[in-house]
C-alpha cells in the first residue's frame, strides 16, 4: 500500500458535507415520523374486513417491498410530476418516496402485533364503549408499537441510509456532496471513506439510543 | 398525456439482457455472501474475542454504511489503494458479496444461537473433530432453520443490486433509465422496469413464507 492519504485535502469541502448531513438527516426524521405513523394506519387497513382494502392495502406494500428502492425513487420523480401534474420539490419528493417505501415495511412490522391483541381485549373495548378510533389508540397501538419496536429501529435505520440514494436524482444530501467533492478535488479515497464512516457513525448512535430506550423500558415492564 | 406501452415491445431484447445481468449479479454475489456470511458467523460467534470483536467490526461496517457508498468506495478506491485496475464487475461484484455477507451473517448468528449444548456435547462425546463438526453438524442444522431468512436475503440483495447501475453496469435499472431518456417515455420505461422487478421478487417472497411454514413445522 503505497498510497499517500491526504485528509487535508478535502477539509475545505466538510462545510459542504455537513450541509449534505443536515439534509440526510431532515429526509430521514421526516421520512420516519410518517413511516411510524402511516405505518399502524396502513397496519390497521390490512387487517380490515372489507376484502377490496385489504386487497389495495397489499398491492401497496407488496408494491414497495418486490420493487427496489432505486426504482422507486426515478419513478417518482420522472412519473409523478408527469402523471399526476404536481411539482414537489425535491427534497419534499425524497421525503415522500422514502416515506412510503418505510410504511410498507413498517406496515409488516405492525401486523403481527396487531394480530396478536387477544380477541378479549377488543370484546372489553366494545363494553366499555370505546369508538372504533379509540380502540386502535389505546388498545391496539400499545401491544403492536412494543411487538414492533426493534424491527421499527431497523427500518428506521435503513431508511436512514436509504436517503443516499436520492443522491441519483441531484437532491443534494450527504452522498451527492460527497460525489461533488470527490470530483472537485479527485480525493474520491478519502471523500467516500469519510462519507462511509459519517453514515457508520450515525447509524451506530442511532442504533445504540434507540436500543437502549427498548432495554430500559423493558426493565420497566418486567418490574 | 396518452401512454403507449407498445412500442416497449421492440426493447424487449435489451431489458432482457439488463435482467440477466441482475440476476447473474445476485446469483454470484448470494453464493459468495452466503459462505462468507457463514464462515462470518462462526467466527463472531465461537471465536476469542480478538476474532469476535473483529467479525462483528465487519458486519457493523457493511450494515451500517448504504450499499450505494459501499459500490462508489471499491469501485473508485480499490484501484487506488491496490494499483491495479479491478474493473466494474469485479468491484460491483465484489461490493455486493461483502455486503450480503455481513447481511447473511446475522441471519446465521440467529440460527447458531437456536443450536442445542446438548447437539453440540453430543459432538464431543462422539469425538468429533471440528471440521467434522462444523460441516456435518453445525452446517446442517443451521441451514435448515436459516433457510426462509436467507431467500428473503437473496430477494433484497436482487433489489439492492439496481444500485450498481449508478455505477454504469448495465443491469436492468440501467438498461431501464437508459431507454426512458432516449425514448422520452419515462412513464411506460420505468413502471415496466418496476413491473420487471416486481414479477421476480414477488413469487420469491411467496415462496419464503412457504418455505418459513414448513421449517416451522419441522421444529
Amino acid at each position: 500500500m503505497t498510497y499517500s492519504f491526504d485528509f487535508s485535502s478535502i477539509s475545505s469541502g466538510l462545510d459542504a458535507l455537513r450541509q449534505g448531513l443536515a439534509i440526510t438527516f431532515l429526509i430521514a426524521l421526516c421520512a420516519n415520523a410518517i413511516g411510524v405513523v402511516a405505518g399502524f394506519g396502513v397496519g390497521l387497513l390490512s387487517q380490515a374486513r372489507s376484502r377490496l382494502i385489504r386487497m389495495l392495502v397489499s398491492a401497496f406494500v407488496e408494491f414497495f417491498r418486490c420493487t427496489p428502492a432505486l426504482v422507486q425513487v426515478v419513478w417518482f420523480f420522472y412519473c409523478v410530476p408527469i402523471i399526476f401534474n404536481v411539482f414537489l420539490t425535491p427534497v419534499t419528493m425524497g421525503i415522500l418516496v422514502i416515506s412510503l417505501n418505510l410504511t410498507a415495511f413498517n406496515a409488516e412490522a405492525y401486523r403481527a402485533g396487531i394480530q396478536s391483541v387477544p380477541r378479549e381485549q377488543h370484546d372489553a373495548g366494545i363494553a366499555l364503549g370505546l369508538s372504533p378510533f379509540q380502540r386502535a389508540i389505546y388498545i391496539v397501538l400499545p401491544h403492536a408499537f412494543r411487538s414492533a419496536y426493534p424491527v421499527l429501529v431497523t427500518n428506521g435505520i435503513s431508511a436512514l441510509q436509504q436517503t443516499s440514494l436520492l443522491s441519483v436524482v441531484a437532491i443534494q444530501e450527504l452522498m451527492y456532496r460527497g460525489k461533488e467533492l470527490a470530483s472537485d478535488t479527485y480525493r474520491p479515497l478519502e471523500v467516500f471513506t469519510t462519507v462511509g464512516l459519517l453514515y457508520l457513525a450515525v447509524s451506530v448512535a442511532v442504533a445504540q439510543i434507540l436500543r437502549g430506550v427498548e432495554r430500559r423500558r423493558a426493565l420497566r415492564y418486567s418490574v | 398525456m396518452k401512454f403507449n406501452f407498445l412500442f416497449l415491445l421492440g426493447y424487449i431484447d435489451p431489458l432482457l439482457a439488463g435482467l440477466e445481468l441482475t440476476l447473474k449479479l445476485t446469483v454470484g454475489a448470494s453464493i459468495a455472501g452466503i459462505v462468507l456470511g457463514f464462515i462470518a458467523s462462526l467466527l463472531r460467534t465461537y471465536g476469542s474475542a480478538p476474532v469476535r470483536a473483529l467479525a462483528a467490526g465487519y458486519v457493523e461496517l457493511f450494515r451500517g454504511t448504504p450499499l450505494l457508498v459501499q459500490l462508489f468506495w471499491f469501485f473508485f478506491c480499490l484501484p487506488l489503494l491496490l494499483h491495479v485496475d479491478v474493473g466494474i464487475v469485479v468491484a460491483s461484484l465484489t461490493a455486493l458479496s461483502l455486503y450480503m455477507g455481513a447481511i447473511t451473517c446475522e441471519t446465521f448468528r440467529g440460527s447458531l444461537a437456536l443450536i442445542r449444548k446438548e447437539e453440540l456435547d453430543a459432538c464431543v462425546a462422539l469425538g468429533l473433530g471440528r471440521m467434522t463438526r462444523i460441516v456435518h453438524v453445525i452446517l446442517p442444522l443451521t441451514f435448515v432453520r436459516a433457510m426462509p431468512p436467507l431467500l428473503s436475503n437473496i430477494v433484497s440483495l436482487f433489489k439492492e443490486s439496481a444500485l450498481v447501475s449508478a455505477l454504469g453496469m448495465a443491469d436492468l435499472m440501467f438498461v431501464g433509465q437508459n431507454i426512458a431518456n432516449t425514448s422520452a417515455r419515462p412513464v411506460e420505461v420505468l413502471t415496466t422496469t418496476a413491473l420487471i422487478y416486481f414479477v421476480v421478487a414477488f413469487p420469491l417472497t411467496r415462496c419464503v413464507g412457504r418455505i418459513e411454514r414448513k421449517v416451522l413445522k419441522r421444529f
